[in-house]
């Protein structure tokens, strides 16, 4: 069961990223790019990593599309604006993705049997253990996101702001 | 870590200067501040303390990269109390680059990937908004938006990376990831089982990445255009302060975790290396705005210390700190001279400082002595930093990449004498009205002093580490 609802999201996953790319509509290509969040997050859940995948969907799916959606729709985007790229960009730009892609896949198709690094937590994507880890192992990073965040919004205050003269 | 901690709190304070009125005090309380922090960080010396199960380490590298920081930042400061200016944004432009020295400071002292990250974060992000605080001047905006694609796009590349290793190795902790790789039977295991790759691609990823922050060779296409776009002072920021902290995290980590698989990188930094030397050198030949020749210097200066990195032994660690401090301190007086005289000129062309030896001799001597330094000449400060990475890169045995330096230097002597000769010709001097600050000459005298007492006394820094 488990392993036809894998294919089943991995199949979603792809076809719906495949059409981000192709779609010549960007509300369209933000609209897929949701459904492509969606299935990842169902990934997770299988994965048993139930706080990644709400927090996926929260963010993702819904605030960043937002801003997304927000910023297309405000930009006046439908009109084809951009630029055209000549073939020898093109060219290189596939070249280069596609030795990347070579690299990953035989990265990840070595994993298979791979050693076990070290014993893994199968529950540790369960809220309560995250947590514990979260508050102890990695309580400092936990605390400097803070600073991180502090910064990017007085950072975005002093872009925002109209200056006084 | 109490170093951290006093840098957080400037750049809270720094937010509340705002809202209690105290505005006018802001730059003593950070000069001041950074003292502490400094003073804070020599008191660990030699202490090694680790904090938070082993999330940062205070060891001596730490400790020296980050008075490096925190000296190169006061400088910084000084110089660029005009940057400040602006009356509704003061508050906001201290507490971002207060922000920024801590991120910087995380890099030098990090132990766990999740740390390097965040560091990197922390750093960059307010480099993106400064870059572009100029808001009224279209290349500042451009500066900012481009800085911010591809510093997204490189983090996006360090972080699979991180992700890869963490998949071979099952841990974020340096200490256990370089014990796991510097154990053959190990990596005999994985390469039975064909499960290297995915580590070395993870090497990879990482080296791409942190390649970005360093600005060396084919990642280097951000860097000339931001550094020009960017407020004189932001850039001045971004070619000390987070080219030193991005050279901390970048050997902090080979040394640690990958230099048991020296075979699998080495290969790609010689080639990097040598192409960031020659390019970057190369093309500052044919800049005229002194902004973007400047740039490009700093390009090639970190293909200089991409062969301490290279080298791997025992002195690449003094050498590259040297390097960092000898280098920062001589593009920070560079830059101090750039933004007096860009008072005067938008884009400041070498033809700008035409002479300027006769209208203003501090200065000119402080802008020769800087790119004397910059160039590698006896007895300053560059000399021996290029003189201690040269040694240790041969004592590894890298005697052509050493070559490939060697003549990207004399290239290097070309565009920094053509300004010194502008400024002590018998020019038209299209410099009218120079105003110096107090606190700019005595920037301009600091680095002074410190560019010759680093290289008379190079052994006061090197014999540290």
């Amino acid at each position: 069961m488990t392993i036809y609802l894998f294919y089943f999201l991995s199949f979603l996953a792809i076809l719906c990223g495949l059409m981000v790319v192709l779609e010549k509509n960007p509300v369209h290509s933000v609209l897929y790019l949701i459904i492509t969040f969606f299935a990842i997050a169902g990934h997770y859940i299988l994965l048993n990593a139930q706080f990644l995948a709400v927090v996926h969907v929260i963010v993702y799916a819904g605030a960043i599309m937002v801003l997304f959606l927000f910023v297309i729709m405000l930009l006046n985007l439908n009109k084809e604006t951009e630029p055209h790229k000549t073939n020898l960009v093109k060219f290189a730009a596939v070249i280069s993705a596609g030795l990347l892609l070579v690299v990953l896949v035989a990265a990840l198709r070595g994993t298979e049997s791979l050693p076990s690094p070290s014993t893994i937590n199968a529950d540790m994507g369960l809220v309560k253990n995250l947590g514990k880890v979260l508050f102890n192992q990695f309580l400092l990073p936990f605390e400097t996101a803070s600073l991180l965040f502090l910064a990017a919004m007085v950072g975005a205050v002093m872009l925002g702001k109209r200056d006084i003269k | 870590m109490k170093t951290l901690y006093i840098l957080t709190a400037l750049g809270v304070i720094a937010m509340l200067a705002e809202l209690f009125r105290f505005k006018k005090f802001l730059l003593p309380i950070v000069l001041i501040g950074l003292m502490g922090a400094i003073a804070s960080s020599v008191r660990d010396w030699n202490t090694n303390i680790h904090y938070y199960n082993y999330m940062m380490t205070f060891d001596n590298y730490a400790i020296l990269f980050t008075i490096v920081l925190c000296v190169t930042a006061f400088l910084w400061f000084m110089m660029s109390k005009d940057f400040f200016g602006s009356e509704s944004s003061k508050t906001d432009h201290y507490a971002l680059v207060l922000f920024a020295l801590c991120g910087a400071m995380l890099m030098v002292s990090y132990s766990n990937m999740v740390m390097l990250f965040l560091g990197i974060e922390i750093l960059s992000i307010p480099m993106y908004v400064l870059a572009g605080s100029n808001k009224d001047s279209l290349a500042s905006n451009e500066a900012s938006l481009k800085y911010f694609l591809m510093g997204a796009f490189a983090t996006g590349f360090l972080l699979f990376g991180i992700t890869m290793i963490y998949g071979a190795t099952g841990t974020f902790d340096l200490r256990s990831i370089g014990i796991t790789l510097k154990s053959p039977e190990l990596i005999q295991v994985w390469r039975g089982a064909g499960g290297t790759t995915l580590l070395y691609s993870g090497i990879l990823m990482m080296l791409i990445g942190l390649c970005f922050k360093i600005s060396a060779v084919p990642f280097h296409f951000w860097a000339p255009d931001v550094y020009t776009g960017a407020p004189t002072p932001v850039t001045a920021f971004m070619a000390t302060i987070v080219k030193t902290a991005a050279f901390a995290a970048f050997l902090r980590l080979f040394i640690t975790c990958f230099s048991g698989l020296g075979n699998v990188w080495m290969n790609t930094i010689w080639v990097l290396a040598g192409l960031t030397i020659l390019l970057g050198n190369i093309t500052a030949v044919y800049q005229t705005s002194v902004k973007r020749m400047l740039a490009y210097s700093s390009i090639s200066h970190a293909g200089y210390m991409l062969l301490a990195i290279l080298a791997m032994n025992n002195h690449s660690v003094g050498s590259v700190l040297f390097y960092a401090a000898a280098y920062s301190v001589a593009t920070i007086g560079a830059f101090t001279v750039l933004s007096i005289i860009e008072k005067n000129f938008e884009l400041a062309s070498v033809d700008s400082f035409s002479g300027l030896a006769k209208k203003n001799p501090l200065l000119a001597f402080a802008m020769t002595i800087s790119m004397l330094s910059l160039a590698g000449i006896p007895p300053l400060a560059g000399f021996f930093g290029k003189y201690y990475i040269f040694t240790s890169a041969l004592q590894s045995g890298y005697v052509w990449l050493v070559l490939i330096a060697v003549l990207g230097s004399l290239i290097g002597v070309y565009y920094y004498f053509r300004m010194i000769i502008k400024m002590f010709s018998s020019g038209t001097g299209e410099v009218t009205n120079i105003e110096i600050s107090t606190l700019q000459k005595i920037v301009l005298v600091i680095t002074i002093l410190l560019s010759i007492l680093l290289g008379i006394f190079p052994d006061m820094v090197i014999s540290l580490l």
